[in-house]
């Protein structure tokens, strides 16, 4: 039996009836072709699905897409604004934080929330914020960069403002 | 992987969730808090419920609150992270604080809650597999089969509790509410164990862990977890220890050790209360513990690390923590 749901995502309404044993991941990938946030293992490890539900980042092979209803979800998809990239964005390409790209989604969002929490992390915490997001090619370091280089710029916007 | 079908329940408080669980209990309803433990578990088929109930939706049990002369009232839906961030928490009850740190990893923590990370189910290397990963093996005791392959003739299941939350607050002498149809009960938490590996809790088929309570009495106490886990970023314990101290000057006041990880139920080390109190902590006094942890400690090849290295790393882990608690300043009144 189908349920209905409403769910904004990036900012767009959007109305389905979905089976109650459909994953979140699997609603924004293939109901709403949002194929930024990507499926790794599955199981909850390696945080390759990782988007915003309300606030909260979470993993969303572990979230039913029933369970999202009413909810505000950001992807990957939803964070330049006007074609301008999030600091976070712009830190992992000036500073090279990914290489095949398929963690960078799920990176993007954990370390976006990261910020949000503490806009002054140190090299601990990033490394702490982003332990359940798995990279098979960088070695962690120049996510680590991009983290900070995000850091400073959103310190030097809020400064300017 | 995905899921098998079910229906979805989704109660708005604790007596329509009793009323769900009453009226679907033939054809069996699974509880699902944070779903971190569930959902996976359910892509394996280790269940496959008619019936779902989502309780998150239960507001009333999303609180922390702090009620003065008591203790600290927690919701089973707290989720970790609310813990983890809760300065209140920190400052009296450290060792929980420890333990919710190492749970899985941070995103985990976002959607994870206390209640499931008490009622977690059983873990066994045997059993945490993909259907047809166990059907090759000829499935096992806890699901599906008739065998055991951690203790081959054996009749009874030994998949491993591992919870690290469990442990912190058997040092806190946390006690729980459960709501059933006939009303709510409170009993202490280590009651809620039975140290079997597929029965784990008394808890009925139409009963909900509601509340976990933090008595008064156990705040200010220094503490220490630590946990053995294959991968220091995100894993399971496969040996976890807890330690909380009190202390009068020098002179050890009171000192609880629980361990986790290691037996398909939290336990208490109480021979550590008794060996710690009246004494001094150092070198001694911190090898006995450390002793006497291990001896509760039952480990058996339930995963990848060897039993004899678990059992070893609860003795390290209760030695290290039990010189490492120091008093960790105010009491809840100030
Ligand atoms: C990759 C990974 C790593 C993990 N690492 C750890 C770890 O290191 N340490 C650890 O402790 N856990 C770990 N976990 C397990 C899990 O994330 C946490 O234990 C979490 O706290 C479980 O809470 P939940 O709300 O998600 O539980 P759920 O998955 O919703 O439920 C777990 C079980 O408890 C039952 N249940 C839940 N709430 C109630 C209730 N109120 N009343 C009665 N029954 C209830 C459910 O029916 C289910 O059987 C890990 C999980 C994953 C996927
Ligand atoms: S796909 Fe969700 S955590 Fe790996
Ligand atoms: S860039 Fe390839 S997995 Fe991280």
């Amino acid at each position: 039996m189908k349920v209905p749901i409403q769910v904004t995502v990036n900012g767009k309404t959007h109305a389905h009836e979905v089976e109650p044993r459909v994953l979140l991941v699997h609603y924004l990938r293939d109901v709403l072709n949002l194929t930024g946030t990507h499926i790794g293992c599955e199981t909850s490890l390696c945080g390759a699905c990782t988007v915003m539900l309300d606030g909260q980042a979470v993993k969303s092979c572990t979230v039913l897409a029933a369970q999202a209803n009413g909810a505000h979800i950001t992807t990957i998809e939803g964070f330049a604004v006007n074609g301008r990239l999030h600091p976070v964005q712009e830190g992992f390409w000036e500073r090279h934080g990914l290489q095949c790209g398929y963690c960078t989604p799920g990176m993007i969002v954990a370390s976006a929330q990261l910020l949000e929490r503490n806009p002054d992390p140190t090299e601990a915490e990033i490394r702490m914020a982003i332990e359940g997001n798995l990279c098979r090619c960088t070695g962690y370091q120049h996510i680590v960069e991009a983290v900070q280089y995000a850091a400073r710029r959103m310190k030097g916007a809020a400064a300017a403002d | 992987m995905s899921l098998p079908s079910f229906k979805l329940l989704r109660p708005r408080n604790v007596e329509d969730a009793l009323g769900f669980l009453h009226r679907y209990e033939k054809e069996g309803v699974q509880i699902c808090a944070g779903g971190t433990d569930l959902l996976p578990s359910m892509k394996q088929r280790l269940f496959s419920p008619a019936y779902v109930m989502d309780i998150r939706g239960i507001e009333e049990l999303t609180h922390i609150r702090v009620v003065p002369g008591l203790g600290v009232e927690l919701g089973s839906l707290v989720k970790l992270s609310a813990i983890e961030d809760s300065g209140f928490i920190a400052t009296h009850y450290p060792v929980l604080r420890e333990a919710v740190m190492t749970v899985a990893s941070p995103i985990l923590r976002n959607m994870g809650t206390l209640g499931g990370n008490l009622c977690l189910d059983t873990r066994c290397l045997w059993y945490n597999q993909s259907l047809q990963w166990r059907k090759s093996c000829g499935y096992c005791i806890k699901k599906d089969g008739d065998l055991c392959h951690v203790a081959p003739g054996g009749k009874v299941c030994w998949a491993v509790f591992s919870g690290d939350s469990a442990a912190a607050l058997l040092c806190l002498h946390a006690e729980i509410e459960i709501a059933s149809p006939k009303g709510r009960r409170r009993i202490p938490l280590a009651d809620l164990y039975t140290n079997i590996g597929d029965d784990r809790m008394r808890l009925g088929k139409s009963e909900i862990l509601t509340r976990i309570f933090l008595p008064e009495a156990s705040a200010g106490y220094s503490g220490v977890y630590r946990k053995l886990r294959l991968r220091g970023s995100i894993d399971y314990p496969l040996a976890g220890v807890a330690v909380a101290i009190r202390k009068k000057g020098k002179i050890i006041d009171d000192a609880r050790v629980a361990i986790t990880g290691v037996n398909p139920a939290p336990r208490l080390v109480k021979d550590a209360t008794h060996a710690l109190i009246g004494r001094e902590m150092n070198e001694h006094a911190a090898m006995v513990v450390g002793e006497l942890a291990a001896r509760v400690a039952k480990p058996l090849t339930t995963s990848l690390l060897t039993p004899e290295y678990r059992r070893e790393m609860i003795k390290v882990f209760a030695k290290q923590s039990a010189s490492r608690a120091t008093p960790s300043g105010p009491s809840i009144r100030d």
